[in-house]
């Protein structure tokens, strides 16, 4: 039966276009029978004019103002029938008050994208110089989001069981050495997708794919005379729509299609995609940005503003989004909602999520709503949700995130704890607390280990490799004078600043690898990992390659041949994880033995076994029982960890198992490949049932069977 | 865009010349779905078209959905490699049977 409401009633002025009054659901441009329906919303605007262009022409097509009686609260809204959906760009026009001490830019000159566009048309190469005369460079497109999803869901894999590995879209495969068909693009993360297998891994974690454009800030560096571009994308045009330029079909503007095809290939074999999302600024900067979308909707809605009408800056990126004002809460709760329904997305990594917590005058909130709504929403129930618990404004928030028992955050304390121990600086009492997936920061009601994402790299900061090769960053390459990036490293070059021929540095380079990797992968909590460690790819010391687009951050597939055993280790070490539940608790540990086995779920061992001295500040072991293993649910071998990370061997005296099971040693980051770990399951028994010998700078793993 | 209609032997070729795009998909559609009745073949030779857009993918799976609705089947023949690497990036491809040519479907049937 046909409704009685989607006849045109009207005529534009102009007499091209055939009209009705509009639907103020959903927001954004939304095909209907015969034609499409725009909605925006501005609290302040006193009215709003559709843009209408063709595909790529340089100046609009029709302009047709929204009808004031057609206005329902504070929504415009219209059908316009008969358009090719394929061929037209939209914007919009916004009148309003010129007041900027209170906080109102309305500019109706100029052309302002809808924030809810769903495909956005402008950057669809990467790379590709706009012509900077331009009147409209971010246009909305409209969407066909239909899609064959076949029985493809959200994953829903316990957080505890993930193995996150976080990528950059474009870094991943642009090197040629990726040998993909589409380098550089979603497409050819596809093609990775039997490599992801293999490593083991079950959630990739993407960095920004909302739509960004690349040339922001873009400059000739001083030092190298390349192209410095906005590369890794933490600056967002719009929120609801993939880059086109890192689809290889953006220049066709299939870039939906093509990334939910790669979420539903990722699904197929079991991988989870996480994606990471940037609400705290938008890519407008301050006063003295440019007019894209937002600053012209509605600008003291949108932005948290200072008395005299000047942007906060909490995000060190110009402005910050005023993230907890109602409208914008909803904006963000739609957009997430959408990845979630639309993409079928696993979840979210919130970059400077402490600024989601602040209010709008920028203070701190103790119950922000706007992340309350996140933890409760019905849609994004079983999403994972991962907080980067800090900002630029000074907000250090690991451990007291406000969290609901939902919320996980990037634990910054494991990262700086483990490294320190690492290089022999650090503290066992620290390391005991990130072992054991944090107590001390995740212990309060509803958390838990879960509520920990470990990490010793990410995508600020060293590649794994130029951990153990550099003790100074190089961002020389950035020109910046190398002010940029961070400069607590924690980080130990093993003799020589860079790259070196010596055999003893590499061997204890690689060795260090090893040992970082494998504390990361027996701690409690999710561990997340950086694509390229597992191959040694290196930045060569500059640890906030966010401008580079070029050798320096495209991951190094070629290293794979000289860095085989590091792969090797990689896929092992994984594996057994994945093979031993007591490695991966929900809950914190309650260090007693409330199983029977004759163990306690954790015990804590030194040189001797059963007494640690916490004074010495480089050797610390432990021991988890396997009838513990997920809170005594699931039956598992005892796992035994062994660290020595001062220069000498020494001996440590294991814990005596009952007589029906012995100790088999799994991994010995001391050992010469193909020693030094082994096939999960295939450990070989030990002749020392009392003793073992652990290397200078070493880390043992053994298995009780 | 052009599409001449050919019934053969045992199936019905249909040759599409030109783009498949949110103009010409809906002449498409109307040529071609009344063909997805009583357990035919068709086959569309689509060695003549370089292009084939968002909606003229849309329009395709809608095609090949019916015709398997019906007992039919539906054959793409003569796809240059842009077009069918552009399907199977955009997951399109997993929907039909490709063959390089209609000489091909008819030795296949």
């Amino acid at each position: 039966m046909e409704r009685v409401d989607l006849h045109p009633t009207h005529n534009s002025p102009c007499g091209k276009y055939k009209l009705r009054p509009g639907k103020p659901l959903p927001f954004g441009a939304t095909i209907v029978p015969g034609g499409v329906n725009f909605s925006i919303y501005s609290h302040h605007a006193t009215d709003c004019t559709l843009v209408l262009f063709e595909k790529n022409a340089p100046q609009p097509t029709a302009e047709i103002p929204f009808p004031d009686r057609w206005r329902i609260g504070n929504v415009f809204s219209m059908v316009v029938f008969d358009l090719n959906y394929e061929d037209i760009e939209y914007g919009f026009r916004m009148d309003g008050p010129w007041d900027p001490n209170n906080g109102h830019r309305f500019d109706k000159t100029k052309i302002l994208m809808d924030p809810y566009a769903k495909v956005i048309n402008g950057r669809d190469v990467w790379g590709v110089n706009p012509d900077w005369n331009n009147i409209y460079h971010h246009r909305a497109r409209v969407c066909f989001d239909d899609f064959d999803w076949e029985d493809d869901h959200p994953l829903e894999t316990p957080v505890e069981d993930l193995i996150i590995y976080e990528m950059h879209a474009r870094g991943f495969t642009k090197n040629p050495s990726s040998k993909v068909k589409h380098p550089g693009t979603f497409a050819g993360i596809r093609e990775k997708i039997t490599y992801l297998k293999e490593l083991g891994v079950n959630c990739i974690e993407i960095m920004p794919i909302h739509e960004f454009d690349e040339f922001e800030n873009s400059r000739i560096s001083p030092t190298t005379g390349k192209m410095l571009m906005n590369y890794w994308g933490y600056s967002n045009v719009g929120f609801f729509a993939p880059k086109a330029g890192l689809a290889a079909t953006g220049k066709f503007g299939m870039q939906v299609d093509e990334f939910k095809t790669l979420v539903k290939e990722l699904h197929r074999v079991g991988i989870e995609v996480i994606l990471d999302v940037v609400f705290n600024h938008t890519a407008e900067g301050n006063e003295r940005g440019p007019y894209i979308s937002y600053r012209g909707i509605d600008n003291k809605t949108y932005y948290l503003l200072t008395p005299e009408g000047y942007y906060f800056n909490f995000s060190g990126c110009g402005n910050t989004l005023n993230c907890n004002n109602p409208i914008v809460r909803s904006m963000i709760l739609d957009c997430l909602r959408y990845w979630a329904t639309d993409y079928h997305v696993d979840g979210f990594r919130f970059d400077l999520a402490t600024i989601l917590g602040r209010d709008q005058n920028g203070a701190p909130m103790h119950n922000p709503p706007l992340l309350e709504s996140l933890a409760f929403d019905p849609i994004l129930g079983k999403c994972k949700l991962i907080a980067e618990a800090w900002d630029a404004g000074g907000l250090y928030q690991v451990g007291s995130f406000p969290a609901w028992g939902r919320w996980a955050e990037w634990n910054g304390k494991f990262r700086d704890d483990v490294r320190k121990f690492l290089k022999g600086d650090g503290s066992i009492g620290a390391m005991a607390q990130r072992l054991q997936g944090s107590p001390d920061l995740y212990g309060g009601e509803q958390r838990g280990a879960t509520a920990s994402v470990n990490f010793l790299t990410a995508h600020d900061g060293f590649t794994l490799m130029d951990m153990v090769s550099y003790n100074e960053k190089h961002n020389e390459a950035n020109g910046e004078n190398n002010n940029d990036g961070g400069n607590d490293n924690d980080s130990w070059n093993c003799g020589f600043e860079g790259e070196t021929d010596d055999p003893h540095i590499n061997r204890l380079r690689r060795k260090q690898i090893k040992n970082a990797i494998t504390m990361l992968l027996v701690s409690q909590g999710t561990p997340m990992i950086v694509a390229g460690d597992e191959f040694g790819n290196t930045q060569w010391g500059n640890n906030n390659a966010y401008c580079q687009d070029n050798e320096i951050s495209w991951i190094d597939w070629g290293l794979m041949k000289k860095n085989t055993d590091i792969f090797n280790y990689f896929k092992k070490i994984i594996s057994f994880r994945m093979k031993h539940p007591v490695l991966r608790n929900r809950g914190h540990f309650r260090n007693c033995d409330y199983m029977g086995s004759g163990f306690a779920d954790i015990t804590w061992h030194g040189k001797k076994a059963w007494y640690v001295d916490w004074s010495d500040n480089h050797k610390l072991a432990f021991m988890l029982c396997g009838k513990h293993a997920k809170g005594g649910k699931v039956d598992d071998n005892s796992v035994y960890v062994a660290m020595n990370m001062h220069w000498q061997m020494h001996g440590f005296e294991l814990p005596k198992l009952p007589d029906y099971i012995s100790w088999h040693v799994f991994a010995n980051t001391d050992a010469s490949p193909p020693y030094d770990i082994w096939e999960p399951g295939k450990e070989k028994k030990l002749d020392n049932q009392n003793e073992f010998l652990v290397g200078p700078r070493s880390v043992v793993i053994l298995v009780a069977k | 865009m052009e599409i001449k209609i050919e019934p053969r032997e045992r199936i019905t070729v249909a040759e599409i010349i030109g783009n498949i795009d949110s103009a010409t998909s809906p002449q498409a559609q109307e040529k071609l779905m009344p063909l997805a009745n009583n357990k035919c073949c068709l086959a569309l030779d689509l060695t003549n078209c370089k292009y084939v857009s968002s909606a003229g993918l849309r329009v395709l799976l809608m095609l090949a959905k019916q015709f398997t609705a019906q007992g039919s089947t539906l054959a793409l023949a003569g796809l240059c490699d842009e077009v069918r690497d552009v399907m199977d990036m955009t997951g399109f491809i997993n929907f039909f049977k490709l063959y390089d040519s209609i000489d091909d479907v008819l030795n296949s049937i």
